[in-house]
């Protein structure tokens, strides 16, 4: 709860950072609907609704790992983190309370782009049907983990590295198929993808949006793809803080 | 009864010794200091008693509770301000004291926090952003922080370091206050001698990461045969040696 009012207060005390959650996702919701709407124009056969579709739940994945990696970047620079860990909250606790304030802010960002294409290019969400509950906890549990190996990596080798929490889950989009499918990629690139929980959502929101269905063995991958990633990030993090602790790197985050 | 014992801490980073042995402790009620020139070993030995740094031996019991595997239950009954540690700067007063609250799973947060605004007469400060205190405003935003939960051991790192005489002077009438009337153990470092002479009710001198003098600041002296824990911090500094044993 005290890492929940903390995001919450540190949210409402910068107004820029709340400019910046929106400002990213919409200016591409609005560059690529526009992208789409040009092509359509042309008579490119192209389906707006997997362009805008596949904006809309990118955004979630970047969002999910970006505020868990912001919200424990600003105690670092605040130097508060020190505050936090000689407290009795656990590394658990404090996970899971950036957690819940991030699960928050995404269901903000995410509505207010779902308006803004239905009120700009008629594109409502809700086409993508039921599908879009396994979709969206899929890519958010994608995103989480990639926070947690944000985090992780500051931990382990210092304040210098944390251009990764701005960086990461944007290297893993060519491998997410988010705008074409895994099959245009080379080997390699496949190989990859096949790794990356979100290729399989984006696979997947291509077939439902065609009138497929959902390829549940597709979620499955993904959810399974998952729960490695989250289980290898949080030991990864385990292993940081320990590291940290043994090596007094932990203490450097009060220089 | 010791509120934390302290025993044959060790702590080297690469080739340098930061802590070399050091065993000590404090009892409930007790003012304790640590001193010493810069990087004689303090704060990497109080950062490895509150849990941020790991020994590469010894063990450090707060409360009856070994840090290494119960750290979450010592430090509820414990607290921690230092110089060089701020709050997140665009909460404001009340937020802070209302986050930590919460984070010390205190049972009435609101009324705490309310008792410490009192106490630390941060009332007109309550709706400022941290980043827009001064110095000392800060400072006493910290210990607000340090007194929230009522800790049994409150442990500071050179905690006026950053203040004017005035402010520091303040703080520390606060602080002596705070061992007297609540009788709450205290573990602090500083490099203000008189500060020190003040408040602590025993004193180790802590040089090349070794304990290498204990006692009041009046045996100090006295062991030293000088008139203040000033003269015998120089001579400690300095590598001398005391003149009689305390």
């Amino acid at each position: 709860m005290g890492i929940v009012k903390r995001d919450f207060y540190a949210l409402r005390g910068n107004g820029g950072r709340l400019l910046e959650i929106f400002f990213w996702p919409v200016l591409e919701l609005v560059i690529w609907g526009f992208v789409s709407v040009f092509l359509r124009a042309n008579n490119v056969p192209i389906a707006v609704s997997m362009l805008l579709g596949a904006v809309l739940l990118w955004q979630v994945v970047g969002r999910a790992q970006g505020e868990l990696a912001a919200m424990f970047l600003h105690d670092v620079w605040s130097r508060n983190l020190l505050n936090v860990f000689v407290s009795p909250t656990s590394l658990a606790e404090f996970l899971t309370g950036h957690v819940i304030f991030g699960a928050g802010l995404i269901a903000l960002s995410t509505a207010v782009m779902s308006g803004l294409a239905l009120l700009l290019y008629g594109f409502g969400i809700a086409t993508i049907g039921p599908a879009l509950v396994p979709f969206v906890t899929l890519l958010v549990v994608m995103g989480w983990g990639l926070g947690v190996v944000s985090i992780a990596v500051v931990i382990r080798f210092g304040e210098s590295t944390q251009s990764v929490a701005w960086v990461l889950s944007a290297a893993f989009q060519p491998f997410a198929a988010v705008f074409y499918p895994v099959g245009v990629l080379p080997p390699v690139a496949q190989a990859i993808a096949h790794a990356v929980p979100a290729s399989y959502v984006f696979e997947g929101l291509r077939g439902v949006l065609d009138g497929h269905g959902i390829d549940w063995s597709g979620v499955a991958m993904a959810g399974l793809l998952d729960l490695l990633l989250v289980a290898g990030a949080l030991a990864f993090v385990a292993h940081a803080l320990r590291h940290a602790r043994r090596t007094g790197r932990l203490s450097k985050f009060g220089e | 009864m010791d509120v934390l014992t302290v025993t044959a801490l060790c702590k080297r980073f690469g080739s340098v010794v930061a802590v070399d042995g050091v065993s000590f402790t404090v009892g409930a009620g007790e003012v304790v200091g640590l001193l010493g020139p810069n990087g004689a070993g303090k704060t990497t030995t109080l950062h490895m008693v509150l849990g941020l740094t790991r020994p590469d031996s010894g063990t450090v019991e707060m409360f009856g509770h070994d840090m290494a595997r119960d750290r979450s239950r010592a430090l509820a009954r414990a607290n921690f301000a230092a110089s060089y540690l701020h709050l997140p700067a665009v909460l404001r007063v009340g937020e802070i004291l209302d986050v930590y609250a919460h984070l010390y799973g205190l049972r009435r947060p609101a009324a705490r926090v309310a008792e410490m605004v009192e106490m630390l007469d941060l009332g007109p400060l309550r709706r400022q952003q941290f980043s827009r205190l001064s110095s000392g405003q800060q400072t006493r935003v910290l210990l607000a922080k340090a007194l929230l939960n009522d800790p049994g051991l409150l442990v500071l790192d050179e905690p006026t370091a950053n203040l004017d005489p005035d402010a520091a002077d303040r703080i520390r009438g606060l602080l002596v206050e705070q061992a007297v009337t609540s009788g709450r153990a205290m573990l602090i470092t500083s490099h203000n001698m008189r500060e020190v002479e003040r408040m602590c009710d025993r004193v180790h001198f802590v040089s090349g990461g070794r304990i290498v003098a204990t006692g009041s600041a009046v045996e100090l002296a006295g062991a030293y045969g000088v008139d203040d824990l000033e003269a015998v911090f120089l001579r400690v500094a300095r590598g001398g040696a005391p003149s009689s044993t305390t």
